[in-house]
């Protein structure tokens, strides 16, 4: 198995690292931007791409995030105090939570399947964006504008992340952090089990999963980060509309997704940087038939390259416990202490131990 | 006794699938079933495995009850099926595919401790090896050839820690030597972990060969028990299964 993947991880975060030494504040902004929709790629990497669930309501838990920072940053949820910090954190669980009752929604009982689970969450999308545009004391159609950005007074005084610098490295930093969180969850076993039920449902069921609870728990993790892409994206822009929930928006990072490679988190983050830049580039020189080319390189990548453009590029090692070479070297240690343990006799399960109740 | 199944019964519409079958399993025992195509072989094992409920009857595993109970739960007791076409997990590797299994039995399912434990491997490796898989290993299993994916699913189950492995035509479409390998595999099993193993198919020569009790199955009831040749021998169970007049 090649190393490439590890080197191209390394370089890519020293680069984003490194990227303000180098570039002026207006393209810091920029690049703030496209960090926090890589957030939101990675969120519809882990639900699809590891779990298989193909959600086309992605925009659904961004949104929910922008809305939420925007309205606890101005003080508008009664009860809670208008805090930005605050918002982030309430963002983040709200949109945990509306991806928790819709999984519990979606994937218990007359579970949904396939083509019928995207359809709903299409018009979930479609539905939401009505409503946000319809709801005035969210401001409607127009939205919410200045939004309280997150304040760093603690370090400096005055200082928050409507500073180009600061913004940045607070995008920065939430994305990293979300790439080790959810890289972390994809080489645990946990995501071996994920990227089962992508494979075949009914089989991991019969090795004794529930399978309804692990993919509301995907949802709800994938939910969340999406979520906090979405109230950094609000503080970011300083306003949000309802655009951010809908359907377009759901659509566009399903692209991202799908264009970097949506079963290598990283890919799928870069995927959103890729084709935001091409869209601008391509815009200056086609203007609105720039869509025409994009849906075009959507359609080609998903036919031709179901692993996208940057999969192979940004693809990790599997762990070592998953690499027939990496399992040899420390085989004998293990081994004694395994046959001690007389490991073939198939374990009665312990009755009390049934851990997640269901 | 392992398994108890008591009249059993199952009904699809107008089609009784079961009429009223009893069979019993002792605790590490193998045991085959066989019977023509439509005789109610693959409902049963449907019935066991919690993915159908039983109309009439009841199925007792290990002193309790479990017919009803969700596929899930029934696989955490300790039962494993292998399915006719083989249903590994084709886009993970051989190694994944394992870590599944050995989760569930190191987590019984449980949510936030996959997060940290898999299963000790070096176990796994050893099945692996013992099996003539491991240069396998690291390839997805969709690349696998046939018998080498009805024995990973096997395997898995093994890893899973079943103590009662249901196998649903393990040898259906394998070449002479894949099934003999098959054979020597399930023997192995059986005398290593102790497990119990109910095998379905309908090739007589694997019946043959693996020299176990065999229960034949006819029209959704079982009409005989005995050895391969009491089996052989039996009108009923020659006009039905074999095509001959009684």
């Amino acid at each position: 198995m090649t190393r490439l993947g590890l080197y191209t991880t390394i370089i890519f975060w020293l680069a984003m690292a490194m990227l303000p030494l180098v570039v002026r504040p207006w393209d810091l902004v920029m690049f703030s931007q496209l960090l926090i929709y890589g957030i939101a790629a990675m969120s519809l990497a882990l639900i699809w791409g590891q779990g298989g669930l193909l959600c086309f309501g992605q925009a659904l838990f961004f949104g929910v995030g922008a809305y939420v920072m925007a309205l606890t940053g101005k003080g508008l949820i009664p009860g809670i105090a208008a805090s930005a910090w605050l918002g982030l954190g309430l963002a983040t669980l709200s949109g945990a939570l509306v991806a928790l009752l819709a999984g519990f929604a979606l994937f218990f009982g007359q579970a949904l399947r396939g083509p019928y689970f995207g359809i709903v969450t299409i018009a979930a999308a479609v539905i939401v964006e009505r409503f946000a545009t319809n709801w005035r004391y969210i401001g409607g159609y127009n939205g919410l504008l200045d939004i309280e950005p997150l304040s760093f007074a603690l370090i400096w005084p005055g200082l928050d992340s409507a500073e180009p610098l600061a913004g940045y490295l607070t995008a920065l930093l939430a994305a990293f952090a979300v790439f080790l969180l959810l890289n972390a969850l994809v080489r645990s076993p946990f995501g071996t089990v994920l990227r089962g039920l992508r494979a075949d449902e009914q089989r991991v069921a019969s090795l004794g999963y529930s399978v309804g609870l692990w993919k509301t728990i995907a949802f709800c993790i994938g939910g969340g980060t999406a979520a906090l892409s979405g109230a950094l994206f609000a503080v970011q822009f300083s306003f949000v509309s309802p655009a951010v929930i809908g359907f377009a928006m759901s659509t566009e990072i399903l692209i991202w997704a799908a264009v970097g490679g949506k079963e290598v988190l990283l890919a799928a983050m870069a995927g959103a940087a890729v084709v935001k830049y091409f869209e601008a580039v391509l815009s200056d020189a086609i203007g609105h038939y720039y869509l025409l080319v994009i849906g075009i390189i959507f359609i080609v990548v998903v036919v031709a390259l179901p692993r996208g453009l940057l999969g192979r590029l940004f693809e990790l090692p599997r762990p070592q416990r998953l690499r027939a070479d990496g399992i040899s070297g420390h085989t004998q240690k293990h081994r004694e202490r395994a046959d001690a343990a007389a490991p073939m006799e198939p374990r009665q399960p312990a009755p009390g131990k049934q851990e997640d109740g269901t | 006794m392992l398994l108890e199944i008591s009249d059993l019964s199952k009904r699809f519409g107008g089609i009784r699938a079961l009429r009223g079958v009893d069979l019993t399993l002792g605790g590490g025992e193998v045991k085959c079933i066989i019977g023509p195509n439509g005789c109610g072989k693959s409902t049963l094992f449907n019935i066991l495995t919690g993915v159908l409920r039983p109309d009439e009857g009841k199925v007792i595993f290990d002193g309790q009850r479990i017919d009803g109970l969700a596929a899930h739960k029934i696989s955490r007791l300790g039962i494993g099926r292998k399915f006719q076409v083989p249903g590994i997990l084709s886009e993970l590797t051989v190694l994944e595919n394992i870590e599944v299994a050995s989760t569930a039995r190191a987590t019984l399912g449980g949510l936030w401790s996959t997060l940290f434990s898999g299963g000790d491997g070096s176990v796994y490796r050893r099945h692996l090896m013992d099996a003539d898989l491991w240069k396998y290993a690291d390839q997805p299993a969709s690349e696998l050839p046939h018998g080498i994916k009805q024995r990973l699913e096997i395997l898995m189950l093994v890893a899973r820690g079943s103590r009662l492995l249901l196998l649903d035509e393990p040898t259906a479409g394998m070449t002479a030597s894949e099934t003999n390998a098959t054979i020597q595999l399930i023997n192995e099993i059986n005398a290593e972990t102790g497990a119990a193993i109910l095998v379905i198919e309908h090739d007589m020569s694997f019946v043959r060969s693996i020299g176990r009790p065999v229960a034949a199955m006819i029209r959704g009831r079982i009409v005989r028990e005995g050895d391969y040749d009491d089996i052989q021998a039996d009108p009923e169970v020659r006009s039905a299964y074999l095509g001959e007049r009684a």
